[in-house]
C-alpha cells in the first residue's frame, strides 16, 4: 500500500507494479498528482510539470 | 473511500456539469486565485479524468436542492447514492508519501501577507505563472490587475526560522525562486527582479549553472534580511538590512514569499496510526545510513516527507522505497497480479482484401457541437477500402467497446479507424478491445478531431468540418496500408553486474540480493568501501567504519552476490537482458580475463577527492598545516593527543564553484561544519573560522550549522571579487580575508588551513565510450531524464548511482543505490523486456551496410554486423530501439522500414493530403 | 491575390512525445488558431524524410510544419 498520490506515491506505485507486486494507491484528494500538478515549469530546465 | 458522486465509468470528463453548476467555490487547486463550482475537475489533464463533487459545497448535498448537474450529464454520470465506504485490505509493506504541508500564515503575517494582495506566496506567483491559471500566465497584480514594473522575492520564509520552529532548510525555495523569476523574465523582459536571500543554496546537479543564467538574465540577488514587508500608497515598501548592518527599503509591486515545506499537516496522526515515529520537526524519523526506514518494519517512507527535498530526489526515493518493500515481500511476486487473456489473432495477410470500419466520435457535444459528425461519417461513404462506418455519442465508453467487437465480427473488418479524440490518451483503449475481438492491435488508427479540431476551432464550423474530413481521408488512406505487426519479447539474463564496491554499489547488490537476484560487484581497489573508507563519521554522530564492516560483511556473507576485487570492466556487448562482459582481474603482474553474461549493469564507480594545485588564485602546497577537509577529519578522529588544532581557518569552496572545477560538490558545507563541531567538542576554546561563499548546509543539516555558530565557530562570507589572500610564513600559512561585518582586511595565522575541496568524477570517460553513455560537461554521467528517471541512463538497461552522477552526500547515495536496484530489478523480475512493435527493421536485401544508421542512432540500437556471406548488414537491437526512425529516414536505399510509421503509410497520408 | 485572401494549406509532422501532446493540450486548454493545419503523428521528426516534405509541396501543401 502507498500512501498519498503526490509524485513521490505515484512513482513508487509505478515501480512496485512494474516489480511485480499489487499496490493499492490511497490518495486523500480527488486527483493524484499532488503539489507537483500545480507547478508550471520545473527548475532547471523548464519542463513543463504537467 | 469518500464519494465523488459521479460515476468513474460513466464520466467522459467533457465539463457540461461544471458549465451549469449554479455555486461558486474557492478554486484550491489554483491556490484560490480562481474560482470554480462545486461540481468539477482540478485540471484539465487530472486523473483520474473524473469530475467530482465538493460535498461541502453542493447545493444538493447540502441543502436539498438544485441538481441542475444531473440532467445537464448526456451520460448519466451523477450518482448523488454514492456513500462513503471502509475498506479493510491485507498488505505486506506499507510505504509512506504524504508530501510536505503549508507554512502557517501567522508565519506570513510580517509581510503583510494576507493585508495586502500583490505579497503573494510562491505557489501563488506559480499558479498566476502557468497559462492554465488565473490569467492564464499574463502576470498581473492582484490588487488592481496592472502588469507589475517591480518583483521582490523574499527567502527562507517559514524556513532556517526558529520563530516559527522549522529549523531546518526547505532545500527547494532558492530553485523554485530561481525559476519562476526567470519565467517572469520571459514573460515580461522589462521586469525588474530582486531575490533576498541569506544563502543561494543552489547544491543541485547543473544549478549552479541556471542560478548563473538567471544573473545574466538580469535577476538581481541580495544577501539581506528582509525586515518587513508594508503597503505603500499602491505599493509594497521592502524593508531590509545587508550584512554591512546598514538598513534600506525599497518600493515593490508584488512580493513573492518564498515559502518552505512544512511537515503534513496530519503528520503526527499517521504517525500514531501506523506507529512510526517522527523527528523534531514532525518529518518522518529516520537514520543516515537507513534513509527510507521508518522506526515501524515495513513502513517505509518516501518523498518530502522524509525531508523537504525536490522531484527528482523525491522520484528516487520512491524508487528506492519500491525496491526495498519488494525486498520485504519477495516471495510474494507475482501472487496477487491479475493476467488477462486474449481469443486468438486472426491472421491478416499481405494480400487478403482491406476492409476498414470508420467510427466517428460525437464526444457528447465536444465534438458534435462544432464538427458535423454525420456529414464526416457520410465522407467515408465509398472510400477505397471502406465497407464500413458509423457514428458512436461515446465512443470510449463502455458499450461502445461491445458495439466495436461486435461490428468487427460482423463485417469482418481488418482494419479500424475511429474518428475522436487522442491517440496518446485513447489508443491503447481501443487496441485492447481489437485484441478482445482477434485483431492485431496495430490494425488501427485514430483521428484526432477533438483536440486538434473541434476544440481549437470552435467558432468555424465549416471549416473545422472540413479540417475534419481531411483528417480522416488521411487516415483511412495509411489504414489501407497498415500490416499486423508481431508482440515481441526479449529474454533477459537473471543477473546484475554492478560496477563499484563503494557504499553505493554495495547497497545496490544487497538490495537485488534481498529481491533474490545473483550480483557481481566488481571493484578495482583491493577493499571494498570506496570513498567512505576516509571518513571517520557523519554529521548526525554514526561512525562510519561499524557501518560499513556490518555492510561489507553482509555483503561477503550473501550467497547471492559474488565480490571480484582488484579487477575492472574491459570490454562489454549486448543490450539490456543479454549483455556479456570481459572482466580483467590483476593480481600483482597476472591478469586474468572472466566472461561474464549478465542482464542488467549498474554503475556505481564513484567519484574522488578533488586536489586543486590553485585555489582562489593561490598556489596550494598540501602539508601539516594546509589540509583537506578529510585529512583533518582524519586527525580529528585519531588516537593520539592534541587532536584539535588551537585555531583553524576553513576555506569553502576550495576549487569549486567556478574557481576550478565550474560546480558545487554539495557535501563541502556539511563537512567543514561536521569538523567545527569535532574540534569545539575537542576543545571548546578551539578557535575555528570558516570562510564561506554560500553556506549549503541543506535540509536538516541546519541544525549543525545553527549549533556550530552557537559554539562559537566563527562564519564569513567572501565574494570571489574580493577572495582570500594566502600567503606563506614559514611553516604556516597566513590568510588574509575581508570581513564586510568590520568593514576591513583582516589577517590570521591559524594552525590548520583546511581547505573544503571539491569531488571529481572517477573514470567516467573510459566507461562512458566503453559503454557509449554519455556525460555531462563535469564529466558526470547524464541520466535519461533529470526529473523523472534520475536512476535510468540513455541506453536501457544500465542503471546509476552514487558519486559517478554527481557529488553528494552518504545518505542521498544510499537511496540513489537502493533505487537503481529497484529500477535493475525491472526486467530481471519480469524474465523478459517488452517491446513496442513500432520498431524499426531492416531489409537486410536491400541493405548495403554503410553504417550510417549505426553512426546516426542516438540509443545505439542499431548495429552492423556480418551476414552469414560475411557481407556488412545493419541489424535493429530489438530491446532498446525507441522507434523514433532517424534510422529510416537516413537510409540511403531505404532499406529500413518504421513499424506503424512505414513510408509507404506517410507518403499515402500525404498524398491524401493533396486530394481534396 | 491578396494576403487578406491567402488561405495557405499547410501540412505538419509532429513528434508523438512532445508537439503532438503540445497540440492535444492547446485543445484541452481551447486555444483558437487558424484551421489551415493536416497532420501526420510520427514518433519523432527524426522519422522525416527530405522526399516527405518535397511530396508534400508536390502534393499542393503552401507550408510544411516539422513539430518536434
Amino acid at each position: 500500500m502507498v500512501v498519498g498520490g503526490g509524485i513521490a506515491g505515484v512513482q513508487a506505485a509505478l515501480d512496485l507494479t512494474e516489480l511485480g507486486y499489487y499496490v493499492y494507491l490511497v490518495e486523500k484528494s480527488a486527483a493524484i498528482g499532488g503539489a507537483m500538478a500545480q507547478l508550471d515549469k520545473t527548475f532547471p530546465t523548464n519542463d513543463c510539470s504537467l | 473511500m469518500r464519494p465523488r458522486y459521479i460515476d468513474a465509468d460513466k464520466c467522459t470528463a467533457c465539463g457540461l456539469c461544471t458549465k451549469y453548476c449554479p455555486k461558486h467555490l474557492v478554486d484550491q487547486y489554483n491556490e484560490g486565485l480562481a474560482v470554480t463550482r462545486p461540481i468539477h475537475i482540478d485540471y484539465a489533464q487530472a486523473v483520474p479524468a473524473t469530475y467530482f463533487i465538493d460535498p461541502e459545497a453542493c447545493l444538493y448535498l447540502k441543502h436539498g436542492t438544485c441538481q441542475i448537474c444531473v440532467c445537464t450529464c448526456q451520460s448519466k454520470a451523477i450518482d448523488f447514492s454514492q456513500k462513503a465506504t471502509e475498506k479493510e485490505l491485507q498488505i505486506g509493506a506499507v510505504i509512506m508519501a504524504p508530501g510536505f504541508g503549508r507554512v502557517p500564515d501567522a508565519t506570513l503575517a510580517k509581510y503583510s501577507y494576507g493585508l495586502h494582495p500583490d505579497v503573494m506566496t510562491s505557489l501563488e506567483f506559480e499558479r498566476l505563472l502557468c497559462a492554465s491559471g488565473p490569467f492564464e500566465g499574463e502576470v498581473k497584480c492582484l490588487s488592481d490587475r496592472r502588469h507589475p514594473k517591480r518583483i521582490a522575492f523574499i527567502q527562507c520564509v517559514g524556513s532556517r526560522d526558529l520563530g516559527c520552529n522549522n529549523g531546518y532548510c526547505s532545500s527547494v525555495c532558492c530553485m523554485y525562486a530561481i525559476k519562476e523569476a526567470m519565467v517572469a523574465k520571459e514573460h515580461d523582459p522589462e521586469v525588474e527582479i530582486t531575490i533576498y536571500y541569506m544563502d543561494m543554496r543552489t547544491q543541485g546537479k547543473g544549478f549552479d549553472a541556471a542560478q548563473k543564467k538567471a544573473e545574466a538574465m538580469g535577476i538581481k540577488f541580495v544577501r539581506a534580511r528582509v525586515a518587513d514587508v508594508m503597503p505603500w500608497d499602491k505599493n509594497l515598501k521592502l524593508t531590509y538590512s545587508t550584512l554591512d548592518g546598514t538598513h534600506s527599503f525599497e518600493p515593490y509591486d508584488i512580493v513573492v514569499l518564498s515559502v518552505g515545506l512544512d511537515a503534513p499537516a496530519d503528520a503526527k496522526n499517521l504517525g500514531e496510526i501506523a506507529g512510526f515515529a517522527l523527528n523534531d520537526y514532525d518529518f518522518c524519523k529516520t537514520e543516515t545510513f537507513a534513509p527510507l526506514l521508518t522506526t515501524k518494519p515495513g513502513v517505509f517512507v518516501a518523498g518530502a516527507f522524509q525531508g523537504p527535498k525536490d522531484i527528482p530526489e523525491s522520484v528516487t526515493q520512491s524508487s528506492a522505497a519500491a525496491g526495498l518493500a519488494a525486498g520485504l515481500i519477495a516471495k510474494d511476486r507475482g501472487k496477487a497480479l491479475v493476467h488477462k487473456t486474449y481469443p486468438k489473432e486472426q491472421k491478416t495477410g499481405k494480400d487478403e482484401e482491406v476492409r476498414i470500419g470508420v467510427f466517428v466520435c460525437h464526444c457528447g457535444i465536444n465534438i458534435s457541437s462544432v464538427v458535423d459528425v454525420a456529414a464526416v461519417e457520410q465522407y467515408t461513404e465509398g472510400m477505397e477500402g471502406v465497407v464500413y462506418h458509423a457514428q458512436s455519442l461515446y465512443s470510449c465508453s463502455q458499450d461502445a467497446q461491445e458495439v466495436l467487437k461486435a461490428k468487427i465480427k460482423e463485417h469482418n473488418l481488418n482494419r479500424v479507424v475511429i474518428a475522436a479524440c487522442s491517440p496518446r490518451t485513447h489508443e491503447p483503449l481501443f487496441q485492447e478491445t481489437l485484441k478482445d475481438a482477434g485483431l492485431n492491435r496495430c490494425l488501427f488508427e485514430m483521428v484526432n478531431i477533438r483536440d486538434h479540431c473541434s476544440w481549437v476551432h470552435a467558432n468555424e464550423p465549416a471549416a473545422a468540418t472540413q479540417k475534419s474530413k481531411d483528417l480522416v481521408r488521411m487516415g483511412v488512406a495509411k489504414a489501407r496500408h497498415i500490416q499486423p505487426l508481431p508482440e515481441q519479447t526479449v529474454p533477459v539474463t537473471a543477473k546484475a553486474l554492478v560496477l563499484g564496491g563503494g557504499v553505493a554499489g554495495l547497497t545496490a547488490a544487497l538490495t537485488l540480493a534481498e529481491q533474490g537476484f545473483h550480483t557481481t560487484v566488481v571493484e578495482k581497489e583491493a577493499t571494498l568501501g570506496g570513498h567512505l573508507q576516509h571518513l571517520a563519521y557523519t554529521l548526525q554522530g554514526d561512525t562510519v567504519s561499524t557501518v560499513l564492516g556490518e555492510l561489507t560483511d553482509t555483503v561477503k556473507k550473501s550467497k547471492l552476490i559474488e565480490v571480484l576485487t582488484n579487477t575492472e570492466l574491459t570490454q562489454v556487448s549486448g543490450f539490456v537482458g543479454n549483455f556479456s562482459s570481459v572482466l580483467t582481474t590483476t593480481k600483482g603482474k597476472k591478469a586474468t580475463e572472466t566472461t561474464l553474461d549478465h542482464g542488467v549493469i549498474i554503475i556505481a564507480t564513484g567519484g574522488r577527492e578533488h586536489r586543486p594545485e590553485v585555489v582562489l588564485g593561490n598556489p596550494v602546497k598540501y602539508s601539516e598545516t594546509v589540509v583537506t577537509q578529510r585529512e583533518l577529519e582524519q586527525r580529528l578522529s585519531g588516537k593520539g593527543k592534541n587532536l584539535a588544532p588551537k585555531s583553524v581557518v576553513m576555506v569553502q569552496c576550495a576549487g569549486s564553484r567556478g574557481d576550478d572545477l565550474n560546480y558545487c560538490s554539495k557535501v563541502c558545507c556539511n563537512h567543514a561544519v561536521k569538523n567545527a563541531l569535532k574540534i569545539k567538542a575537542l576543545d571548546p576554546a578551539a578557535q575555528v573560522v570558516v570562510l564561506y561563499r554560500d553556506m549549503r548546509t541543506y535540509g536538516f543539516a541546519e541544525d549543525a550549522y545553527r549549533q556550530a555558530r552557537e559554539q562559537g565557530v566563527v562564519f564569513i562570507p567572501y565574494t570571489m571579487d574580493n577572495s582570500p589572500k594566502f600567503k606563506s610564513s614559514g611553516k604556516k600559512m597566513s590568510i588574509t580575508f575581508f570581513d564586510p561585518i568590520l568593514r576591513d582586511e583582516v589577517t590570521m595565522t591559524p594552525e590548520v588551513l583546511a581547505l573544503s575541496v571539491g569531488i571529481v568524477a572517477d573514470g567516467t570517460e573510459n566507461l562512458s565510450k566503453l559503454l557509449k553513455i554519455p556525460v555531462n560537461e563535469d564529466k558526470f554521467f547524464l541520466e535519461a531524464h533529470v526529473k523523472l528517471r534520475p536512476v535510468e541512463l540513455p541506453v536501457s538497461g544500465i542503471y546509476v548511482c552514487g558519486l559517478a552522477h554527481s557529488p553528494k552526500p552518504v545518505e542521498e547515495i544510499i537511496v540513489q543505490a537502493q533505487a537503481a536496484a529497484a529500477k535493475a530489478a525491472m526486467p530481471l523480475g519480469k524474465g523478459f523486456v517488452s517491446v513496442e512493435p513500432t520498431i524499426s527493421c531492416v531489409d537486410k536485401e536491400a541493405c548495403i551496410g554503410c553504417g550510417l544508421c549505426e553512426s546516426l542512432c542516438p540509443y545505439q540500437s542499431i548495429r552492423i554486423i556480418k551476414d552469414e556471406n560475411g557481407k556488412r548488414k545493419a541489424e535493429t537491437i530489438t530491446a532498446s530501439c525507441k522507434g523514433c526512425g532517424i534510422c529510416a529516414s537516413h537510409c540511403p536505399v531505404f532499406a529500413i522500414s518504421m513499424g506503424g510509421y512505414t513510408d509507404e503509410q506517410i507518403n499515402a497520408q500525404i498524398t491524401a493530403f493533396g486530394a481534396q | 491575390m491578396s494576403q487578406k485572401d491567402f488561405n495557405p494549406k499547410i501540412l505538419g509532422f509532429l513528434c508523438n512525445w512532445c508537439c503532438y501532446a503540445a497540440a492535444d493540450s492547446a485543445g484541452v486548454s481551447r486555444y483558437q488558431y487558424p484551421p489551415n493545419l493536416r497532420t501526420i503523428r510520427v514518433m519523432c521528426t527524426g522519422r522525416l524524410d527530405p522526399a516527405f516534405v518535397l511530396r508534400g509541396f508536390a502534393e499542393g501543401a503552401d507550408a510544411i510544419f516539422s513539430g518536434g
